[in-house]
């Protein structure tokens, strides 16, 4: 019996000891690895897998239909419906500094991808057809990510390689290249993958030659402009005229025919569109537009934040359906009745009192107990700023509030229209107003049901037209400040004041009244602002680094 | 007879310290009587030879090497067999009785029996035969209510002879002759020795000892009793909290514990969990505590209240060095109850409580608003929005639907109901031990779309399977039902504050709602979570009896959850009037957020399934208690979660199936992960003559966070107690009957960040983008690897003193200092921002964090039906960054450097307060050598900024430290009760301490963001009220005057009446009558009073623009009833 109770005992301990042996060896159950990451040997082994990298470059482009303000409220064309978001706290009034100015120095972790991207393939043992292609894709967008950087802050660290803090050591603190090189850096690449690039890709979205040029173009123009070529050298113009005229000999994009629905998900990639950045709605990468910037209250709900609020003074600039602007005497405009007889991109563009925004008339008026009338209590979030609400790109069918990201509409980043009308600016500039400025003009204006310009029009009223042009044109897509800017007009048009469209009932009659918007006052100083500050973290980090000018 | 009695009395032969649980301590008494028994065989003593050759070793030494080669052992008294002499031993093929004879000479005297032998001294060698001669003595225990006591331990005084009381408190023992006397002793009461005399009865009544002194405190991996625990720890007993209607056990450590900061940001039902730091904040890591249930990691904080038998706080390294890398934010120990030995105990407990708000913002209403407006607008100099006839229409309230008059907290329910319930049964015997729980929550809120349904189901099982072995099984479960609406509480919070009268009318006067708040609240769909939680658990231990005091456990246990969401969004329609010159007004009727409903299901499972195998010895040489405690923990955690969504329902009904079946309006997710710990610990004690007591433990622990050769570290603790109050000298002060001084250092390490930090890899995401008009996936490079990367340390100190005077005081102090080294930080700045690549956090940060805790009670009996006592409470913590990675711009300031301060100290401007006309020239500049504020033109009655530097202008370098952190430095708790006859009254009162929230947004500023304003605002700056609250109403905040600023400061210190209970216990003269034991009846409180300088809102909310569920103060009247 006691044998017995010794042999259970004995068993026990065995069990026991088994049980302890069988956790020491549990050391190795600590080999866990992440099942949601992949090691450099996954990367590489197929183009299939590569392409993913490269689609995350892609999806780094600027969202900007999922930004509460874009850089057009920054300007005369509009003004934001809110009054602590960044354009009007901080822009508008000329008061941001290093340490809160809007920054685009993040496009560094961009530009970092592309670097990896571009030494793991080059140095990969994948198909070389498929390497070329890649690598001038990734170019691509290196260059139009230092485009951003060049010019906001000018001249910055130009860095091809992916900086490595182990091997390098100091050296991954490097100094800001001079304005120069900074473009010169862009557009050689521009140029030297052009070539790589096909004229129509083989997949939407991804760059092309067309794109690559016309990037290559938009610096030159730039690079000509007063901003950066104040002796006016001509050469700087013929050279941006020439690329966007090989852009234009492409014979790839033509105009599509209706402004409005271009900007719709079901035009996406048209014609016109040489390079966007794409959405697709119901997912993390749908876009918010309308509900961001659209008008805020429609029929009673709120459908978007109203962020948008175009200015009196873009209004004034669409000219009148027979083509003539409405300062000219024989325009028969009539301030009391300033709605009507408008040229078409007036109405795809603007809502403005009496218009119809799903369905509902939009009453700005005063007095009439309607949330959208004119806020002159300035109370952020409140009506419309300025009596005007933002209609253009806008899908009637996605106008619900705030971040819904339901549309699936491509953000145009160049089309073809800025294209001729660059062609038209540089060509002007370069040599007059010449046949082929006439024709790349009123092919965009045509579009727009505008008669042709009247011959015989000199440099000076050319360029005043070409401006007026672009800024209809190309209004709230991202433009108008970098226009602005390289026209160095910044100090006189943002020295001034945003006016509003005020209807009240003055003895019984609807009377219209353009009155400065309330908080539409701006400032900006011409010996700082024509640059961004470097963000403060920047200056902290890299002692290298010069901050710009006055700041 | 007298050497026989000295012979016991000196060598008493304690194979077990009292540390041990009694259970164990009465099988290894059997089984010596066993052995008793066995006395007259020799056969294995003379079948077996042995070989042993030893030179100049102890005798104590050659025994052992006898036991280690045989199955002989030895029984004997240091005390009296001389084992520390030397010898040598040289035995070829010997008997043990020459073997012995060698050693000894005949100096010793040893009689065998079988494989035990017992040694004693030759001119007491009569003992042996008195030992044999016994007779029996049986007697009843009882407390003095007369109650009879189980289990307590009956020993022959002096000697291991004992036994225990049965389930009716009889005994039945048989002495030895010539025993002297008998002692009686029992957890929590005063021991006794009774003289046995010619006695063959002796009835017992033991008296409740002093407070705490016999106490036994539930530590890492076992109990130790509290006057031998040279470790900090604090317990709480289950009981202090059943009672209080409190619906998340994390809620209930706030000034009931030394050496916990809680606060307590949401009242929420399911989600109100209260943040809990151990010792105020040690890392900039994770900083929670482990929380530990029944020895198993696990989360607590929603069991049910009813089940804890006890929740203990572990605070310094000795405490916490048995959880190694887990342990370094301290532990909280959860012990459920379990079955006592008895008849069946069944037991109610329920009540039913009110909840409401412990503070509500209060808001402008519809006149006031206006006339607010109207003075912005008159201070900017623009039209104001308020004619003369719409101040009158406010003002009558003549028109609500065209000027309406909002009053956000008519929506809301008042006295939202709480009630709990639980049956609880308990009882066993010796061999099984049961205890059953089923309780149930049901929780309202705010509005009628939130709710919290729990059931929680315990079972307790404790079976003493062979003399030796002892099975327990433990399942805990509970099932959740959350409801709450399709939006967060949060933006519901944030979408309240918005309503005004610009807005609308909640309601129009014909019942269509004018704002989203109502559908938001009652209308979005739903946001259904449903958890099941099961804490299984099934252990097996076992003692060796022929190694005395060791045992062997092994532990396992499986813990599943499920979580299922269900969030089902319907589109929410609003009404408004387009044209109020039109009567009768014609209402539109719009959509607020998406058109058409949508449906995301998520389906979480997370599994845990942790192994304990463990070694325990405890034993007594003389006056020396030795433990030691080995133990294996592998913890293996594995996790998935698949998701299903759909949009654009066609039909309302809330399944999958039933959506749209565009391809656009699906979508799936899903993905897993698991985890790994692997740790070896180990505890020794040693004490001796329970005056000076020695413990160190450690840990090696290995975790799958590392990279091989990084995973395990050693974390060691050492610690000391000296009981002062068992010295000779000192036992005069009759006074003093408790003094101990001890103190603890040791490393524990602390698992920071996030694991595979040291891999160098890529993540997968997708949808990422759109090329080809399709979705694609994208590989993204993450934060730049580091290979090294490894555990925080924190080397840990603590010095405690342990006091009880004139037997009703008690005091335990505690001073802590703790530095974190190795502190996982992110090295950012070591790069510049062009480097274009986050980086993996290094070990490098150093912070120390210092404090003291203190507990004090005193207990009064003034007469035996009039009890008071005092409990309180001190915490203190304050913590400093001692190493960061700061860029040069703030460390080169002195104002605004992060190291050398605590962590999350708050910068910003330093406000002066308000400039005054004074401040301008007559042309409305500003007079010179006013430093410029940037933020646009300023005017009177906006703030003026102190310019840190004089530099003449105001920008980032004047930053300066305006606030402390927002966490508490120092609370405290203060806990009266008065018992008298039948009834008690219990109260707590809790402060908190140097704690500041920076108040910004809707929270302080009148119309940012268009919302509302508040009755507070109307003390705004005018030239007549120049010691304004607030600046110069605008229509909006001006960027100058919301600038994060010492103005916005506020601080949060608070004070207030946490929970009170008045009890009445119906006498049981009464209650027999009816056969119930104990009727007990309670109205108890919760958050009942608050004493704060905050306005609006409650103090112990977040800086989350007050976007928070409120607090909530509960009234509650419960029943408790024993069968």
């Amino acid at each position: 019996m006691k044998t017995m109770n010794n042999a259970i005992i004995n068993f026990k301990c065995k069990v026991a000891l088994l049980f302890l042996m069988s956790l020491i060896s549990c050391e190795k159950s600590l080999d866990v690895s992440p099942k949601d990451q992949v090691t450099d040997n996954t990367l590489l082994a197929s183009t299939g897998n590569a392409d993913l990298f490269l689609n995350g470059i892609y999806a780094s482009l600027p969202d900007v239909y999922n930004m509460q303000e874009s850089e057009d409220a920054w300007t005369d064309n509009a003004m934001c419906g809110y009054v602590y978001y960044v354009s009007r706290a901080l822009i508008n009034k000329s008061v941001y500094t290093s340490a809160n100015a809007p920054t685009y120095w993040t496009q560094y972790v961009n530009i970092r991808k592309c670097n990896l991207f571009i030494a793991k393939v080059e140095s990969s043992t994948l198909p070389d057809t498929w390497k070329k292609l890649r690598l001038a894709e990734a170019r691509f967008l290196r260059a139009y990510f230092y485009q951003l950087l060049w010019i906001h802050y000018g001249g910055v660290p130009i860095i091809t390689e992916v900086l490595d803090k182990n091997s390098q050591g100091d050296s991954i603190f490097r100094e800001r290249n001079t304005d120069g090189e900074t473009f010169k850096f862009i557009t050689d690449e521009c140029a030297a993958i052009a070539t790589d690039l096909p004229v129509k890709p083989a997949e939407t979205g991804r760059a092309t030659k067309g794109a690559a040029l016309t990037l290559k173009g938009w610096c030159e123009l730039f690079e000509a402009s007063l901003l950066k070529n104040p002796e006016n050298d001509k050469t700087k113009w013929v050279l941006a005229a020439s690329t966007y005229k090989s852009v234009m000999d492409l014979a790839t994009y033509s105009l599509f025919p209706d402004l409005e629905t271009m900007f719709f998900e079901g035009n996406n990639n048209n014609v016109e569109v040489i390079f966007s950045k794409a959405y697709l709605g119901g997912t993390s990468l749908g876009g918010s537009k309308e509900g961001l910037w659209g008008t805020r209250i429609v029929g009673g709900a709120q459908v978007g934040y109203g962020a948008m609020n175009p200015s009196q003074e873009l209004v004034d600039e669409y000219v009148m359906a027979n083509g003539l602007p409405i300062s000219d005497p024989a325009s028969g405009y009539n301030p009391q009745n300033p709605y009507v007889n408008r040229e078409k991109r007036f109405y795809q563009s603007i809502i403005y009192d009496g218009s119809f925004w799903l369905g509902y008339e939009i009453v700005i008026k005063q007095g009439l107990g309607s949330r959208n009338a004119t806020d002159l209590s300035n109370a952020s979030g409140g009506g419309t700023n300025t009596g005007y609400g933002l209609r253009k790109g806008l899908d009637p069918k996605y106008a619900i509030n705030g971040y819904s990201r339901l549309n699936s509409a491509g953000f145009i980043i160049f089309r073809y229209a800025e294209v001729l009308l660059g062609y038209a600016e540089a060509q002007n500039e370069a040599s007059g107003p010449d046949a082929s400025v006439y024709d790349a003009l009123n092919k965009v204006r045509a579009r727009s049901g505008l008669p042709p310009l009247e011959a015989g029009l000199n440099q000076d009223q050319m360029r005043v037209i070409i401006r007026r042009e672009r800024r209809v044109e190309l209004s709230f897509e991202e433009k108008r400040w970098n226009d602005l800017i390289r026209w160095k007009i910044a100090e006189i048009n943002l020295n001034s004041t945003i006016h509003a469209m005020y209807i009240e009932k003055i003895n019984n009659i609807w009377v219209y009244k353009i009155i400065p918007a309330t908080d539409g006052s701006r400032i900006f100083y011409a010996n700082k602002n024509y640059l961004l500050p470097l963000p403060q973290g920047a200056m902290d980090k890299n002692s290298k680094l010069t901050q710009n000018p006055n700041y | 007879m007298k050497k026989f009695r000295e012979y016991y009395e000196k060598t008493p032969f304690k194979f077990l310290s009292e540390k041990t649980i009694r259970v164990m301590k009465l099988t290894l008494l059997l089984s010596i009587l066993t052995i008793s028994q066995l006395w007259a065989t020799e056969t294995y003593s003379q079948m077996t030879k042995l070989t042993i050759k030893l030179e100049d070793v102890k005798i104590s030494n050659a025994l052992r090497e006898i036991e280690n080669q045989s199955e002989f052992f030895f029984l004997y008294s240091p005390k009296l067999i001389d084992v520390e002499k030397r010898v040598n031993i040289d035995a070829q093929n010997q008997s043990i009785k020459d073997i012995l004879t060698d050693i000894f000479g005949k100096e010793v005297t040893f009689a065998v029996s079988d494989r035990q032998i017992i040694l004693t001294p030759n001119d007491q060698s009569e003992v042996l035969s008195a030992y044999q001669q016994k007779r029996q003595i049986t007697g009843t225990v009882t407390d003095k209510n007369g109650t009879p006591q189980i289990g307590v331990n009956v020993v022959v005084t002096g000697s291991t002879l004992g036994t225990t009381t049965d389930i009716n408190g009889k005994y039945s023992i048989d002495v030895p002759q010539g025993s002297n006397s008998l002692t009686f002793s029992f957890i929590g009461m005063v021991p006794q020795e009774i003289s046995i005399g010619t006695l063959s009865q002796i009835n017992v009544t033991l008296a409740e000892s002093a407070i705490g002194l016999e106490e036994v405190v539930v530590v890492g991996y076992g109990t130790q009793k509290k006057t031998s625990v040279t470790a900090a720890v604090s317990p709480l007993q289950g009981k202090e909290i059943a009672s209080t209607p409190i619906t998340n056990l994390s809620n209930s450590f706030g000034g009931r514990v030394s050496g916990v900061i809680v606060t307590q940001t949401s009242g929420d039902p399911g989600r109100d969990a209260s943040n809990i730091y151990i010792r105020g904040i040690s890392s900039t890591g994770s900083t929670q505590p482990l929380m530990i249930v029944d020895g198993i990691p696990r989360d607590f904080t929603k069991l049910d209240p009813n089940t804890i038998e006890s929740l203990t706080v572990l605070k310094d390294a000795a405490a916490v060095a048995p959880y190694g890398v887990a342990g370094a934010n301290g532990v909280i120990l959860v012990t459920t109850k379990v079955g006592k030995t008895g008849a069946p105990s069944l037991t109610y407990n329920g009540y039913i409580g009110f909840q409401n708000p412990t503070v509500l913002p209060k808001f402008v209403n519809g006149y006031q608003y206006a006339t607010l407006k109207n003075a912005a607008a008159q201070n900017e100099g623009v039209p104001l929005p308020y004619s003369d006839y719409a101040l009158r229409k406010l003002k009558d309230g003549s028109d609500p639907d065209a000027f309406p008059d909002p009053n956000v907290w008519d929506l809301i329910t008042r006295n939202a109901v709480l009630t709990t319930h639980n049956v609880e049964l308990s009882g066993g015997t010796e061999a099984v031990k049961y205890f059953g729980s089923l309780g149930y929550q049901y929780q309202e809120a705010l509005w009628p779309s939130t709710s919290n349904k729990k059931y929680n189901l315990a079972i307790n099982i404790e079976a003493q399977a062979t003399k030796t072995t002892k099975l327990s099984l433990n399942v805990n479960g509970r099932v959740e039902k959350a409801a709450y609406p399709s939006i967060l509480p949060g933006r519901i919070w944030e979408l309240l504050q918005y309503v005004n009268t610009k807005r609308g009318p909640l309601y129009f006067s014909n019942g269509l709602p004018g704002d989203k708040i109502p559908a938001s609240i009652f209308g979005s769909g739903y946001d259904d979570v449903n958890t099941m939680a099961l804490y299984s658990k099934f252990s097996i231990e076992q003692e060796l009896p022929f190694i005395p005091g060791f045992k062997i456990k092994g532990t396992i246990a499986y813990d599943p959850t499920i979580v299922m969401d269900k969030l089902w969004r319907v589109p929410t329609h609003i009404y408004s009037i387009i044209d109020t010159s039109k009567h009768p007004y014609q209402y539109k009727d719009a959509i607020f957020d998406q058109t058409r409903s949508s449906l995301n299901q998520t389906f979480n499972q997370y599994n845990q399934l942790t192994y304990q195998a463990s070694m325990y010895y405890a034993n007594s040489f003389g006056k020396n208690d030795i433990t030691v405690l080995a133990l294996v923990e592998a913890k293996n955690n594995n996790n998935l979660s698949l998701a299903a969504s759909r949009r654009n329902y066609n039909l309302d009904v809330d399944e999958i199936n039933m959506g749209s079946s565009s391809q656009a309006d699906m979508s799936t997710s899903g993905t897993s992960n698991a985890s790994r710990q692997v740790g070896y610990l180990y505890r020794v004690t040693y004490n001796y003559s329970n005056k000076y007591l020695l413990e160190t433990s450690g840990r090696y622990d290995g975790s799958y966070y590392f990279a091989p050769g990084s995973r395990f570290g050693f974390f060691p603790a050492f610690s000391f107690g000296w009981r002062i109050s068992e010295e000779d000298f000192f036992k005069k002060i009759g006074w003093i009957s408790n003094l101990k001084i001890r103190g603890s250092y040791g490393e524990v390490g602390a698992l920071a960040g996030s694991p595979f930090q040291y891999l160098s890899t890529y993540d997968v995401y997708g949808p990422a983008y759109v090329l080809g008009g399709q979705a694609v996936q994208a590989i993204n490079s993450r934060n730049e690897n580091n290979p090294n990367i490894t555990w925080e340390r924190a080397r840990k100190r603590d010095i405690g003193l342990e006091v009880t005077f004139l037997k009703r005081f008690s005091m335990e102090v505690d001073y802590f200092y703790e530095k974190r080294s190795n502190m996982l930080v992110i090295p950012d700045v070591i790069v510049p921002i062009e480097y274009g690549i986050g980086l993996s956090q290094v070990n490098a940060g150093i912070m120390k964090n210092q404090g003291f805790d203190l507990s004090f009670s005193y207990n009064y009996s003034i007469s035996k039906d009039f009890e008071v006592s005092l409990g309180a409470n001190f915490t203190h913590a304050r913590n400093t960054l001692l190493k960061v990675f700061e860029t040069p711009t703030t460390y080169d300031n002195p104002n605004r450097r992060i190291t050398d301060r605590p962590l999350g100290t708050q910068f910003g401007f330093h406000a002066l307060g308000f400039f005054q006309p004074t401040d301008f020239g007559a042309d409305g500049t500003l007079n010179q050598g006013i430093a410029i504020q940037p933020w646009g033109v300023v005017k009177p009655g906006d703030l003026r900024y102190e310019d840190m530097n004089g530099d003449g202008k105001i920008n980032n370098d004047d930053l300066t430290v305006i606030g402390n952190p927002e966490t508490p430095q120092f609370i405290y708790g203060i806990s009266p009760n008065i018992r008298y006859k039948g009834f008690s009254m219990d109260l707590l009162f809790q402060g908190a301490a140097k704690t500041d929230r920076y108040l910004d947004r809707h929270m302080v500023w009148p119309f940012y963001n268009a919302m509302n304003a508040y009755v507070d605002n109307f003390n705004y700056w005018t030239p007549e009220n120049p010691d304004a609250r607030y600046p110069r109403i605008t229509s909006a905040p001006t960027v100058n005057n919301s600038q994060t600023s010492s103005w916005w400061m506020y601080n949060v210190s608070y004070l207030r009446l946490k929970s009170v209970t008045l009890a009445y216990t119906i006498p049981s003269r009464i209650t027999e009558k009816i056969k119930i034991h104990d009727v007990r009846i309670y109205v108890s409180g919760q958050n009942v009073i608050t004493w704060t300088d905050l306005i609006n809102y409650d103090p112990e909310g977040s800086s989350a623009y007050g976007n928070l569920y409120p607090q909530q103060k509960v009234i509650s009247v419960g029943l408790n009833v024993k069968f």
